[in-house]
């Protein structure tokens, strides 16, 4: 087949980054070390956009090829026999399909922007290579869990990521709070995987049974999509809901941990430890939506079972509530993000458990714009600043970078819902969605209410952010006395009141005596990483200064994909129609919204404008971002309010209890984890030295002191290996003579 | 059996013996001269051993180069050995590890000359337990293998060194006394049954695989599958006798550690493979319950006690009782993919942690500390031996694309399959304890790497430390060659099992007289993985649940 010859070249699309990890890897050193630095960096940071560039343009060819096709726009290809038994075959194969090629696109996409931003962010990193071994990494492993044809390919890809992951955020290994930060990714990411593994389990079970039943054990290819797929009837009519509904809740647990939903959200607010570029990448574009990816995935399955659906909804809308509510508490400008990115992925999830997986996969694009656009914006903006990430030392900052200012400025319209830029149309299809899910009513009404409650938080927290960066009156840095940073000896109470309140803030903000906000363990880092470099601190001599066009051209890009990327989703090119041939997306289309927009390709702007207008819901949503951002402005547009961030005020308190996570965070890493995990630790230690090894022990003295009183001259070995014998002698005849009793023999 | 005199197998079982003899011609002074000979020694046995892979074949499930001399024959005792698709990667990793850990024994600096004679000894007894098909050889090889290694704990070993050596000895020692007892019981039952009084295992499972063997016997079966399973149980080793293993690891000089983790422990594990499920088919369904719950109460306790070390090697050690669990539970699914995914998963687990013990043992020969609080910030200085253990430490977590994966994936779903089919009395909570083995996992290695490894340099040692020189990273190399080829094409080493393995598992669950036979050379498996004897299918395979009388019946009627 001629399609099938031009599909192959999906390999490169996955070889070419794989092909950068190695060079980085294995040449990185020997380049930097022959070459010099600068020319160096230059040569090894162009080997690693290069590969991911190339990819992304393989892989627009390839979609251009995949819409041209007709009927079933599917291709597999094997590339070789993984794991071959009789009983489970699972094959190297890609899936090539609209699902899995959106997905290529966004992460070689944006992975293309944000390397060529990382060569910049990163250049004073001694470690430059080192970061893009991992980034490189990533991609290939990021590639790997969305083209696989199957469960077991998805979770090489699914740990791979996560082992990236794990790496890039500990990358700064020397404060030893980062590395805790990459083990609690890395084990809390475990816990969903835990789910995953026994999802993949029960499928191979219904599977195992549908070919008892006839389709017969030649080709065991039990967790290959086109296999499930086809069998979809089989497993219906072979087991009761309660089994698919088990399966479906397991799957979804790995989904809540690599996508951060509550309860397993835990890890990734830590994960800001990392290089901006990857909390971008990893944390905010794409390794975070694999969740999103596998519920559109795995939909046919989904479908089959409500209860399961229901539990996606409620979990995705507690999640951005408490994401969201979290948010409002926090004064890392990182932080502020990844509370974000938090919400909006439990937005996702409403969207996908109310049926409308469609929906969240467009959300995840959208956001992988906007959420893309506002972490390099605030990596930006924290290099402006001396890697100072506190916004209460920030302020005014238009004044002196405009690009970034501007592009951010877009990215912060574009996540609170103003009018037609790209996130408000993915918002509200999430609720026209939830309004339209009947399955089960009051859970719909929930997620309706409760999606339109955290849009307002949404606009208002991310207002508040930027006001208290770009607006808000003062220059706040400019307080801060040159001198203040040769103190830390003398905040010692202010380093144990930060470790009272347990370790959620990575690195703890230190109040300075004058009464500002930079955190020291931050600034030691930077002088750590760069000692050469001429260094200077952020204080009141400092002039914030505009980032390199490596940096600013992302920024650029993605801002016009912030812009225009919503609208051209669903007016441009449909993506609903798009994904229908890969994501269950009919079910819900009798509620007539979704179809309505695929059909109106040939609509005028007009008519597109007096839609909306008749339509409640855009009131509804116009409102909540009128509220949110309303009340933004009021708080925060004036400069710092005065019980934000000092220590006094009505509603400090509570915004101090949001800030350190509700408690939940303490609870589980503190409490149950370190508290109770380490007291179950230590008594299945007392357990295995005083019991389990301590008989053994007491038999070994027991038989020595028998020993002793046959013979006093044998050494160790022998005289206990007598005794055991006889011992061991002694319990045969007793076999023996039971056995004679219990009636046996011949 | 016609004699067949002596065969490639003795050639090579005989190598390191043959080296140990020169050995002691050389001076005891003579330290480099001993170690390259050694080297040498143990690498010829291993490129001998890539000869007989090379010969051997995977499409069948019979014992392939079998060797037989009479020696004792009217005591039943004969010179017999041969190998099958189970014992073919054990006999290589044996060798692999043995060339290797010798290489690494470089190191060694006191009284080299009776090190490396039992370094030889140890391999040929190790590949004489992998290959010995009379029980009395067999005994003689797993008991002989005890002392080269009690040995170097005892002499090479740290400062506890007596009291692990002589625990580990007699440990191990006293509960294969019980075995052997239970051997002198079989070749009495097997003369009752057919006259012949013989250890040949071959004729044993005939006897069992027709139905005689155990044709009134009570509650023997059940006795004698506890006598049997109950050394090796201790050998791998299980909850709760697995106390003897942190001592010996520690204490153990690091050539010790790898071969002791990578070769020794898996005696156990082939032995319930070899010997338990083919002899006591209905004893092990009727048991399998009870092992697989000691199996997942390895699995948890061992991680959770790792969790809590803070030695290193102590720490590994746990960890190989948490895997060691992951691979009898798989085994004990007596599924079919259970059965592989534990059989792979023994081969990998010799990498992994024979691996982790010579990147260890490098350490060591820098630091001569094992404490983690003596480290930190070791990444910084080392930054290859780093990346290397990186890699390993990963390997050992189970990450998919390396080799830790593809085995326990298979050994997990093996017993989840039991449990959800309902098979031998498991509950469906068993799997989902087990899988909780792999959330540990990553706790106590992760933990492990960052004390290691992470953080600022704390102990000005740490700041004086030179990074691996070339011949090591190649030592370690080698490994990493496995991490990946075992991880990222596990089908290597899968085809050569997978017929041994699905006979092992049709002679254990099928009813008697439609088991398949050793010595029966008309039974095979085809490409399906039915059993049929000259084209007439005797029981479809199952992959997943198991063949009961009524389905042959079934079978029978449809004329099949």
């Amino acid at each position: 087949m001629e399609g099938e010859l031009t599909f192959r070249m999906i390999w490169w699309v996955l070889l070419l980054p794989l092909f950068g990890f190695l060079v980085q890897s294995l040449l990185g050193k020997i380049v930097m070390d022959s070459l010099g630095k600068r020319i160096g960096r230059i040569v090894m940071g162009g080997l690693a956009v290069a590969p991911v560039a190339m990819a992304f343009v393989i892989a627009l060819g390839l979609t251009k090829q995949l819409a041209g096709m007709h009927g079933d726009q599917t291709v597999i290809l094997t590339l070789f026999e993984w794991i071959t038994t009789k009983s489970l075959s699972i094959p190297f194969e890609f899936r090539v399909d609209t699902l899995s090629m959106t997905m290529v696109l966004i992460i070689t996409g944006i992975g293309s922007l944000i390397h060529l931003y990382a060569t910049a962010y990163m250049a004073e990193d001694k470690d430059y290579t080192r970061f893009f071994t991992y980034l490189n990494l990533f991609v290939a492993a990021m590639l790997i869990l969305v083209l696989g044809n199957n469960l077991a390919l998805l979770f090489i890809g699914w740990e791979g990521v996560g082992v990236c992951s794990y790496l890039l955020i500990g990358f700064w290994y020397h404060d030893v709070e980062n590395s805790k930060a990459a083990n609690k990714a890395f084990i809390v990411n475990r816990i969903g995987d835990y789910g995953l593994t026994l999802g993949m389990f029960l499928i191979v079970m219904m599977m195992a049974a549908v070919a008892g039943n006839g389709m017969g054990f030649e080709d065991p290819r039990w967790l290959s999509y086109d296999v499930i797929f086809a069998n979809i009837e089989g497993i219906k009519n072979a087991f009761p809901p309660a089994i698919i509904t088990l399966t479906c809740i397991l799957l979804f647990v790995g989904a809540m941990g690599k996508s951060a939903q509550f309860p397993l959200y835990l890890w990734l607010p830590d994960a800001m430890a990392g290089p901006t570029p990857v909390s971008a990448l990893i944390h905010a574009a794409t390794m975070v939506t694999s969740g999103v990816f596998l519920l559109n995935r795995m939909s046919w399955l989904f479908e089959l079972s409500p209860v399961a659906g229901m539990v996606v909804t409620l979990t995705g809308v507690i999640t951005a509530a408490v994401g969201a509510i979290i948010a409002f508490g926090q004064t890392d400008i990182k932080k502020v993000l990844a509370f974000s990115t938090v919400s909006q992925l439990g937005y996702m999830f409403v969207a996908c458990g109310v049926g409308a997986y469609w929906v969240g996969l467009f959300h995840v694009t959208t956001h992988a714009f906007f959420k893309a656009l506002l972490f390099l914006g605030s990596g930006a903006v924290i290099y402006a600043m001396q890697h100072n990430q506190d916004m209460r030392n920030y302020g005014n900052l238009t004044k002196y970078i405009k690009i970034t200012s501007a592009t951010m400025i877009i990215g912060w319209l574009a996540i609170a819902g103003f009018p037609f830029l790209s996130g408000f149309f993915s918002k509200e299809e999430i609720l026209h969605a939830a309004q339209a899910y009947h399955v089960e009513p009051w859970v719909g009404q929930v997620a309706f209410w409760g999606a339109l409650a955290v849009a307002v938080m949404t606009a208002a927290y991310m207002t508040r952010m930027t006001m208290m960066t770009f607006f808000s009156g003062g220059e706040r840095w400019k307080l801060i006395p040159a001198h203040a940073h040769g103190h830390d000896h003398h905040h010692g109470d202010h380093h144990d009141h930060d470790l009272a309140h347990g370790h959620d803030h990575g690195h703890g903000d230190h109040e300075d005596e004058h009464g500002f906000f930079y955190s020291d363990a931050e600034m030691a880092e930077i002088a750590a990483r760069t000692p050469h470099e001429h260094h200077h601190d952020l204080d009141e001599t400092h002039t914030p200064k505009e980032v390199p066009w490596m940096m600013w051209v992302p920024l650029a890009v993605l801002a016009l994909a912030s812009i225009f990327g919503g609208a051209g989703l669903v007016y441009w090119t449909s993506l609903e129609g798009w994904l229908s041939s890969s994501v269950v997306v009919a079910h819900h289309e009798e509620a007539g919204h979704g179809a309505e927009h695929a059909t109106e390709h040939a609509a005028t702007l007009g008519s597109i404008l007096t839609e909306f207008f008749q339509n409640p819901l855009f009131w509804m949503s116009l409102t909540a971002f009128a509220v949110g951002v309303g009340y933004g402005v009021w708080r925060y547009g004036k400069g710092l309010p005065e019980n934000d961030g000092m220590d006094t005020g009505k509603w400090n308190p509570l915004r101090t209890w949001a800030g350190r996570q509700l408690g939940y965070d303490e609870l589980m890493s503190d409490g149950v984890a370190l508290k109770f995990g380490g007291m179950v630790g230590r008594v299945f230690s007392w357990l295995d030295k005083t019991i389990v090894d301590g008989i053994v022990n007491n038999v070994g003295a027991l038989a020595q002191r028998i020993g002793d009183l046959f013979s006093k001259t044998q050494t160790g070995f022998v005289r206990g290996y007598t005794v055991l014998m006889q011992l061991g002698v002694a319990a045969v005849v007793i076999a023996i003579l039971y056995k004679a009793l219990m009636g046996g023999g011949q | 059996m016609e004699p067949t005199g002596f065969g490639m197998i003795s050639a090579i079982l005989a190598l390191p013996i043959i080296g140990a003899l020169l050995l002691l011609f050389l001076p005891p002074d003579n330290s480099k001269g001993i170690k390259w000979l050694t080297t040498i020694v143990t690498g010829v046995t291993f490129v001998a051993s890539l000869a007989l892979l090379k010969q051997f074949s995977s499409d069948t499930f019979h014992f392939q180069m079998v060797e037989f001399v009479p020696w004792m024959s009217s005591l039943g005792i004969d010179y017999k050995v041969g190998i099958d698709g189970i014992s073919i990667w054990l006999f290589m990793l044996t060798t692999l590890l043995t060339f290797l850990s010798s290489i690494f024994s470089f190191y060694v600096g006191k009284r080299e000359k009776p090190y490396f004679l039992m370094i030889l000894l140890l391999e040929t007894a190790m590949l004489g337990v992998f290959t010995s098909l009379n029980l009395i050889v067999f005994y003689s090889f797993f008991e002989v293998s005890l002392i080269p290694m009690a040995i170097m704990i005892y002499i090479w070993g740290g400062k506890n060194r007596n009291y692990a050596a002589v625990k580990f000895f007699i440990y191990t020692f006293a509960a294969s006394i019980f075995m052997l007892l239970g051997m002198i019981v079989m070749a009495k039952q097997h003369q009752q049954v057919t006259g012949v009084f013989t250890f040949d295992l071959i004729a044993w499972q005939s006897a069992v695989a027709s139905g005689s063997f155990w044709q009134n016997t009570g509650n023997l079966q059940m006795i004698l599958f506890w006598s049997f399973a109950l050394a090796f149980i201790v050998k791998c080793p299980m909850f709760p006798f697995h106390t003897w293993l942190p001592d010996a690891h520690t204490e153990a000089p690091t050539a010790g550690s790898i071969i002791l983790a990578g070769v020794l422990l898996k005696m156990g594990t082939y032995g319930l493979l070899r010997f338990c499920l083919p002899l006591f088919p209905e004893a092990v369904q009727a048991n399998t319950n009870i092992i697989m719950i000691l199996a997942v109460i390895g699995i948890v306790y061992g991680a959770i006690v790792a969790a809590m070390q803070d030695d290193v090697k102590k720490l590994v050690a746990y960890s190989s009782v948490a895997h060691m669990g992951f691979v009898v539970y798989g085994i004990f699914s007596l599924n079919h993919v259970g059965i592989m995914g534990g059989a792979y998963q023994q081969l990998n687990h010799g990498i992994s942690t024979g691996a982790l013990f010579l990147l260890i043992g490098l350490l060591y020969e820098r630091t001569h500390t094992r404490a983690f609080s003596d480290m930190g910030g070791l990444k910084k200085q080392m930054p290859n031996f780093a990346a290397l253990f990186l890699i390993v430490m990963l390997s050992s977590v189970g990450l998919p694309g390396l080799n830790g994966f593809p085995g326990e994936f298979m050994a997990m779903l093996g017993g989840f399959a039991s449990a959800f089919n309902g098979s031998f009395g498991l509950g469906l909570w068993l799997p989902f304890i087990a899988g909780t083995g792999v959330i540990f996992a990553a706790v106590y290695l992760l933990w492990m790497f960052q004390k290691v490894f992470y953080g600022p340099v704390t102990n000005p040692m740490i700041g004086r430390l030179k990074d691996l020189k070339k011949w090591e990273i190649a030592l370690v190399g080698v490994f990493l060659i496995f991490v990946f080829w075992g991880g990222l094409y596990p089908n290597t080493f899968l085809k050569p099992m997978e017929k041994s393995v699905n006979a092992v598992r049709q002679m254990t669950l099928n009813p008697a007289g439609r088991r398949p036979a050793w010595d029966d050379q008309s039974y095979e498996i085809d490409e399906a993985g039915d059993l049929v004897q000259q084209e007439r299918l005797v029981s479809p395979a199952n992959f997943y649940s198991v063949t009961t009388q009524d389905d042959l019946m079934r079978m029978d009627q449809e004329g099949l």
